[in-house]
């Protein structure tokens, strides 16, 4: 016994709370995924506080810089069944959503000391692709790396997305890239001391119509021919595997039990830790505000907190790129679009794989912690930098998941947020060099599968920049493509 | 732990507590009858499988969660108790009484990493990620599929009011006299919420009475959230009570929050004890219930709540074991101090406190009540885009509002215990200040 609890419905104490801060997590959205505390059931009502008291002790810690974290609704826990009886428009497209997206970082978190006056790489965006990014080019040798991002880290869509990591893609780049990241993902909790509990349960995409069941069944084969073992399902089939399901109208299925669910922040916290100890500066709550440009390379970076004179930038801000971008002129013809998720109430482990009904962009999986985790595309959502949270998403997210497993109606839904999708035209990234801006390199256009795919990236991206030999990945996926190439589409996105 | 009121034959029921009969009073929380028949360990936590028992009764923490007929995660706290009501306890093995689980608990006395635990060490890993994964989760899935529901009832009003206490209370009664039609939600099955239920204070409003004619008041509504849709802004609500449940939505220009707060928990070691209560909890427990949760409780806590505990738990028949002042600025002739443990096996026997710095007392008691102001209910608030504060002399964070509690979000005011809470009186007089300022913006 002998424990000071703070957050009893997740059994985090005041220790764990301490030892986060001591860690260097000095914001409450920090220590909240650090500890889990405010993620139970009663989403922090009776422990937020608590931990602001201690925060606000610590040493160095401003007043104004105690905030809480963002309330995420539903303020109870609420039913899916009552939540399925909203009606909902389809015509209309979905608001903005609550809270409202506030896109400026809160001044009182900023650090007072300034920036690195030069570095030879400044990496804008640290999302998993930046801090994946400079944890191999300090490994490589290259630590004189300064990491720029505006928030708390995982505050962009590697904080917000639903840890699916999955081998079964339209093109070959992309199996290739996915087999090698669940390889380093295998190896992570060994090199960086995190547990990132990888579950391999396996992804199983549901085809309704025929377009989509050809779909699945040729990219089944083209899995097979690169060692990906996907087997083509029929409904009854996949009803051995999560038996609660109705499969109502489902043609087929495809499943890969390689596939699983990964815990997305401690990625992100390892990385970030293992750059910093070689000596890469991961500066949070910094904002850039220009890209200097001088000649046909850009000179410096622009920040909040100083200017850094630079010798190569990676441009690394996933939905926010085209915005940064254009601060060096140049244009990207990414789209954020929002994706909306929402997670349940803690269940005994019942659901093996991660489901996915391509049709409508459903998907639901069941985290290390037992919640149904899931969230589903609208093809109502407008471009834009959005991030908050509709009821209309709940309506319609219950309403599509009831009807593939009837049983979660009576479980209750804890909190739903959003993320934002990088969108580019043929659903495949940006990587390499600017034309016309050659020290810029390009790491954005992810389409929602970035987190899966940045160990690979990373790992290929450092060594390219480090070595200087051709890799095909980054003329393949160049900017250039858009205006002279052929485009190659990845037709295996969810939502 | 006994009944003050006993429970009059007509409305005397059975539940069945896992094949155990317990009387019940018809209608009152099931949580309330188990205390009352005497047990006191409802749940298992998640991953120390730690005995806990009821401690908000507001269905505001994790204590009471349990299997109702077939459901999982339902708050005991809020669940009617009705003849054949069949109630189990939730992860634990073989019971919940002797849970071999909770050898987590004395294992890991230093608490348990999951961030660094056998990370990288190569078979260890593997069967840990299995392990945990059967360890965790709460409940079983539920046994059946609920009926379909019916679709959102909707209401438009001038001023939608979240909460119907003191502040929400008063403001209504403005409103109704000034004519402005409103639309008041409250959670519980009658009005007046603190004012009524909890600690008596000195100098709290005597009546408070809305006017029928200008408003609608819906009882057994619980908000959800805030949102906004190509129509506009709206209150999301869950409407209970003897239907089915069934989605609320009140599309308004203006809106009023009055949610109240939270109970807050003091960080003293194993405060998670069956037996330590939230002040409001015994109040409630006591005023509306009829239940005497402890002959000598330890009363601990500050603020204008503490004196009228111990005045209501004296009343009712109990004698406190200690009264304990832990705030800043204690009352003159107060004992003063802070809490160090609860101690006892299953329930709390006693607490450990320092009332000086080389004095250390502990002291026998069958309950710990935590007297502490509530920690502003702020959430609505900000999913409209109201801003907070935090205030370091009360610990907590307040919604920022000017004096007529209006936000920084255009049309959303806040009253009560959410601008940071102290008392009533208070609560009710910024009710009536938003309220006025309502009825000038309604008229402008």
């Amino acid at each position: 016994m002998s424990k000071a609890l703070v957050c009893p419905c997740e059994d985090v104490t005041l220790d764990d709370v301490e030892g986060a801060i001591a860690k260097g997590f000095h914001d409450v959205e920090s220590i909240k995924r650090y500890t889990g505390f405010g993620t139970g059931i009663c989403q922090g009502k009776s422990c937020l506080n608590t931990v602001a008291q201690v925060l606000a002790r610590t040493p160095g810690v401003a007043p104004a810089a105690v905030l809480p974290f963002t309330p995420r609704p539903p303020l109870e826990p609420t039913e899916l069944g009552v939540l399925a009886a909203l009606q909902v428009d389809e015509a209309e497209a979905p608001s903005p959503g609550v809270p409202p997206f506030l896109g400026a970082p809160v001044a009182a978190l900023r650090p007072e000391e300034p920036v690195p006056a030069r570095a030879d790489v400044v990496i804008i965006g640290g999302g998993i692709m930046g801090l994946a990014l400079a944890h191999n080019l300090a490994k490589r040798g290259c630590t004189d790396v300064v990491v720029l991002e505006k928030d708390y880290l995982c505050a962009g869509a590697s904080g917000r997305n639903g840890g699916g990591v999955r081998m079964q893609w339209g093109t070959e780049a992309n199996i290739e890239l996915a087999k090698r990241s669940v390889e380093l993902m295998k190896q992570f909790a060994g090199e960086m001391g995190i547990n990132i509990w990888l579950r391999q349960g396996g992804y199983l995409f549901l085809a309704k119509s025929q377009a989509i069941a050809e779909r699945l069944e040729r990219n089944a084969k083209l899995h097979n021919r690169h060692g990906v073992r996907t087997e083509i399902l029929s409904p009854e089939a996949a009803r051995e595997l999560v038996p609660q399901l109705t499969l109502k109208d489902v043609a087929l299925a495809a499943y890969h039990p390689e596939d699983g669910v990964i815990f997305p922040w401690p990625f992100l916290w390892g990385y970030a830790h293992s750059a910093r100890k070689r000596g890469v500066r991961v500066e949070t709550f910094t904002h850039v505000t220009g890209l200097l440009r001088s000649g046909g390379r850009l000179a410096a970076v622009q920040t909040d907190r100083g200017e850094i004179a630079c010798q190569t930038v990676v441009l690394a801000s996933g939905a926010w790129s085209p915005q940064v971008a254009q601060l060096a002129g140049v244009a990207l013809p990414n789209q954020p679009h929002r994706h909306e998720i929402l997670s349940t109430e803690p269940l005994k482990p019942f659901l093996g794989p991660l489901v996915s009904l391509l049709d409508s962009g459903l998907y639901f999986s069941q985290s290390m912690r037992g919640e149904i985790v899931g969230g589903m595309g609208d093809p109502r959502e407008p471009a834009g930098l959005e991030q908050g949270s509709t009821l209309r998403f709940l309506g319609r997210f219950a309403r599509a998941l009831t009807e593939q497993l009837p049983v979660l109606g009576k479980v209750k839904v804890l909190r739903q947020w959003a993320g934002c999708y990088d969108v580019t035209p043929d659903n495949n990234p940006i990587l390499g060099r600017t034309p016309g801006l050659e020290n810029l390199l390009q790491m954005s256009g992810f389409v929602g599968h970035g987190f899966m795919m940045a160990p690979a990236v990373a790992e290929r991206m450092a060594e390219w920049m480090v070595s200087g030999q051709a890799d095909d990945l980054f003329s393949r996926f160049n900017l250039a493509r858009f205006s002279s190439g052929t485009l190659e589409r990845e037709d295996m996105i969810i939502g | 732990m006994r009944r003050l009121v006993p429970v009059p034959t007509e409305a005397s029921v059975s539940v069945d507590f896992e094949g155990e009969s317990v009387p019940a009073r018809q209608g009152e929380p099931v949580a309330v009858s188990l205390l009352a028949a005497g047990h006191a360990v409802l749940s298992r936590s998640i991953k120390y499988h730690r005995p806990r028992g009821p401690f908000c009764l507001a269905a505001a923490c994790s204590h009471c969660l349990m299997r109702v007929d077939g459901t999982p995660n339902l708050y005991a706290c809020q669940v009617p108790a009705r003849a054949g009501l069949q109630l189990q306890r939730q992860n634990s093995y073989p019971s919940a009484k002797v849970d071999v689980f909770h050898a987590i608990d004395w294992l890991f006395p230093g608490g348990l990493d999951h961030h660094a635990m056998f990370a990288g060490v190569p078979v260890a890993e593997r069967v840990m990620v299995k392990v945990a994964r059967h360890l965790a989760g709460l409940g079983l899935l539920p046994d059946g599929v609920p009926p379909q529901r019916q679709p959102p009832e909707v209401l438009q009003t001038p001023v939608a009011i979240a909460g119907g206490g003191a502040a929400g209370l008063a403001a209504a009664e403005v409103l109704s006299a000034a004519g402005v039609p409103f639309v008041l939600l409250e959670r519980e099955e009658a009005l007046g919420g603190r004012w009524r239920l909890g600690p008596p204070e000195a100098g709290a409003p005597a009546t408070l009475t809305v006017g029928a004619q200008a408003g609608t008041v819906r009882l057994h509504t619980t908000v959800l959230g805030l949102y906004s849709d190509g129509r506009g802004r709206f209150l999301a609500a869950v409407a209970t009570g003897r239907d089915a449940p069934r989605l609320l939505l009140v599309r308004a220009p203006r809106f009023l929050l009055a949610l109240g707060g939270h109970a807050q928990l003091l960080p003293f070691i194993d405060n998670d004890l069956p037996g330590v209560f939230a002040g409001r909890a015994v109040s409630d427990l006591v005023r509306r219930r009829g239940v005497l949760p402890a002959e000598a409780p330890a009363v601990v806590g500050h603020g204008p709540e503490l004196r009228g505990l111990v005045q209501l738990l004296t009343d009712a028949g109990a004698r406190p074991a200690l009264v304990l002042d832990t705030g800043p600025s204690p009352e003159a002739g107060a004992l003063s101090g802070r809490v160090l443990e609860a101690h006892g096996r299953g329930r709390v026997q006693a607490l450990s406190v320092e009332v000086s710095r080389r004095t250390k007392k502990k002291v026998s008691c069958d309950a710990v009540v935590l007297a502490l102001p509530p920690t502003p209910a702020y959430e609505v608030a900000c999913h409209a885009g109201a801003h907070t504060v935090f205030r370091p002399e009360l610990g907590v964070f307040a919604v920022q509002a000017d004096a007529d509690g209006r936000t920084a979000a255009e049309g959303v005011y806040v009253a009560g215990d959410a601008l940071g809470g102290t008392t009533a009186a208070l609560a009710a007089d910024s009710g009536r200040r938003a309220a006025r300022a309502l009825v000038r913006e309604v008229a402008a």
